[in-house]
């Protein structure tokens, strides 16, 4: 236990770090917050603009699309404000810059994935949040202490699931050599066909994102546990399991990259 | 002129030396209009109309959206604002060159890939998913003329942002404050006559519609005639503003460089 504590101390510390040297440039950083906020107050006008159209899409209500947004921009955000260093790990490699890293008695992955902070995710995770709220207070959920208690619990996997998907996709520079991370990048914009109902999809669409890259569970499956437990009360399930196998995954290529890495630059 | 030729020449073949990463980029570019594609399916069923489109113009609409969003973009604005960042811009000075008219040699160099690449991924989606339509004579002539109007203006909103970089010292809050504005304003994302009127009104006022709504419009006909030659004569007007704007900011902004190291 004294371990963990250990690296998640030093975790924080290094991400504060950043925050402070970002501080620096005070102009671009607000800019960064705002970008943040405004894309997600572009999703919200789109989502709008669609509703204002049809009173529902595939069964789904506007409040209950807003929800999936939203819970789908909340668990995106969380990965620029906690793991946005992983997105240096092909410049790292390129570069033969992960030497540092190796020598350091701490886990070659967190201090890649702790070196940076992506300003953005405060606005991101703000705007995602204030989403739900005002979605949660629309649509019918039967509350109990239980359903908050599963909803935190599918809350923390669907964001272990889309961290793993990004340590495993930039990870892949490790093979590929290239100076930046435009696999990782194309991997990474599958997520955005998660924020909207998975049904809309042809069969091929929700086969890929939930078996090979499972974006479905970062929003969809707990989303709909979430407002029909009854019908789909397997995702509750289903959901942890699928991210502890994705966390292992992830962090199982991350390493096996790690060991190929050359140091050299290429 | 040859020193023109000469950047646009290397531009063109840094895009073939990071073949893979270019493919991915588009790949990448492709993602998004899955969802768009499948939302506005989804909502155009059973022969609707929204905003004066039915599916198969929306179909088109939205291909249109993907191909102008694709084409100046390899060059790459990071390359330019680091340029100015880690004050390499100090020797572009020096240079017996204009450093606009360069920028914009390189960015033509990466059209060509670029325009390729598009046809690509408009023949793979003809494959996929069915014929899509495609606009005849006069109308094809419009759309060919909004398409080239667009290469220069693109460019400029892009190396206007970049000029902002002496100021903030950084570009990556620029560049996405940039790329959030133009998605919703630019009529990418939902066409621009399905926007609130007070969103349509602020569009109407910045140059983003041109660069992706125009084409777009023109390409499916719900722009033809005397409204598809305005909108073109906008494109030609943003464009003069932009570029010569853009000179006259430069010249504010350069006062603010230090160039520290060495």
């Amino acid at each position: 236990m004294g371990e963990i504590s250990r690296i998640l101390w030093i975790y924080r510390r290094g991400l504060g770090a950043h925050v402070r040297s970002m501080m620096e440039y005070e102009a671009d950083f607000w800019l960064l917050v705002l970008a943040g906020l405004l894309q997600q107050l572009v999703g919200l006008a789109f989502l709008g603009a669609v509703f204002a159209q049809v009173p529902a899409l595939r069964g789904w209500t506007f409040p209950e699309a807003v929800l999936l947004y939203g819970f789908a921009s909340f668990v995106f955000g969380l990965a620029p404000l906690l793991f946005d260093g992983l997105w240096r790990t092909a410049w790292l490699v390129n570069q033969g810059e992960l030497d540092y890293a190796l020598v350091r008695p701490y886990p070659v992955m967190l201090q890649v994935s702790g070196s940076y902070v992506g300003m953005q995710g405060f606005g991101d995770v703000t705007v995602a949040a204030c989403m739900i709220g005002w979605a949660l207070v629309r649509v019918d959920v039967a509350w109990s202490p239980l359903t908050v208690l599963i909803g935190l619990i599918l809350l923390a996997s669907a964001a272990a699931v889309r961290i793993s998907i990004l340590a495993a996709s930039t990870a892949v520079a490790f093979w590929l050599h290239a100076p930046h991370s435009g696999f990782a990048m194309a991997i990474n914009q599958m997520g955005t066909l998660a924020r909207y109902p998975l049904t809309i999809y042809g069969l091929a669409v929700r086969g890929v994102l939930t078996l090979l890259v499972p974006f479905a569970f970062t929003a969809f499956f707990p989303v709909s546990w979430l407002l029909d437990p009854g019908r789909n009360w397997w995702a509750a399930l289903v959901t942890p399991v699928v991210a502890g196998a994705c966390v292992v995954t992830g962090v199982r290529i991350y390493h096996r990259g790690v060991r190929r890495y050359e140091s050299a630059g290429h | 002129m040859i020193a023109y030729v000469a950047l646009f020449r290397t531009s063109a073949r840094t895009v073939l030396a990071y073949r893979m990463a270019f493919w991915l980029g588009v790949l990448g570019g492709i993602l998004p209009l899955v969802a768009l594609f499948a939302i506005w399916g989804a909502m155009l069923g059973g022969g609707r109309t929204l905003g004066g489109l039915d599916w198969p113009q929306m179909r088109a609409y939205l291909l249109v959206t993907f191909g102008t969003g694709a084409l100046v973009a390899a060059y790459g604005d990071f390359r330019m604002a680091n340029r100015i960042l880690d004050g390499r811009v100090a020797l572009d000075l020096v240079k017996p060159v204009d450093f606009q008219r360069s920028r914009f040699a390189e960015a033509l160099g990466g059209v060509g890939m670029e325009l390729l690449s598009v046809a690509l991924v408009a023949a793979g989606w003809v494959l996929i998913s069915g014929p899509v339509l495609v606009p005849h004579g006069v109308q094809a002539a419009l759309f060919a003329a909004s398409l080239i109007s667009l290469v220069p203006l693109k460019f400029a909103i892009m190396y206007l942002t970049c000029t902002l970089c002496f100021y903030t010292q950084n570009y990556v809050g620029l560049f996405w404050a940039r790329e959030t504005i133009s998605a919703l304003l630019s009529g990418a994302l939902v066409p621009i006559a399905l926007l609130p009127a007070w969103l349509q009104a602020i569009s109407a006022l910045l140059p983003f519609a041109s660069v992706v709504s125009t084409p777009a419009l023109i390409y499916v006909g719900a722009a033809s005639g005397t409204t598809a030659v305005r909108l073109i004569a906008v494109q030609v007007l943003w464009t003069a503003v932009l570029w010569f704007g853009a000179r006259l900011a430069w010249r504010f902004a350069i006062r603010r460089l230090t160039v520290h190291g060495g």
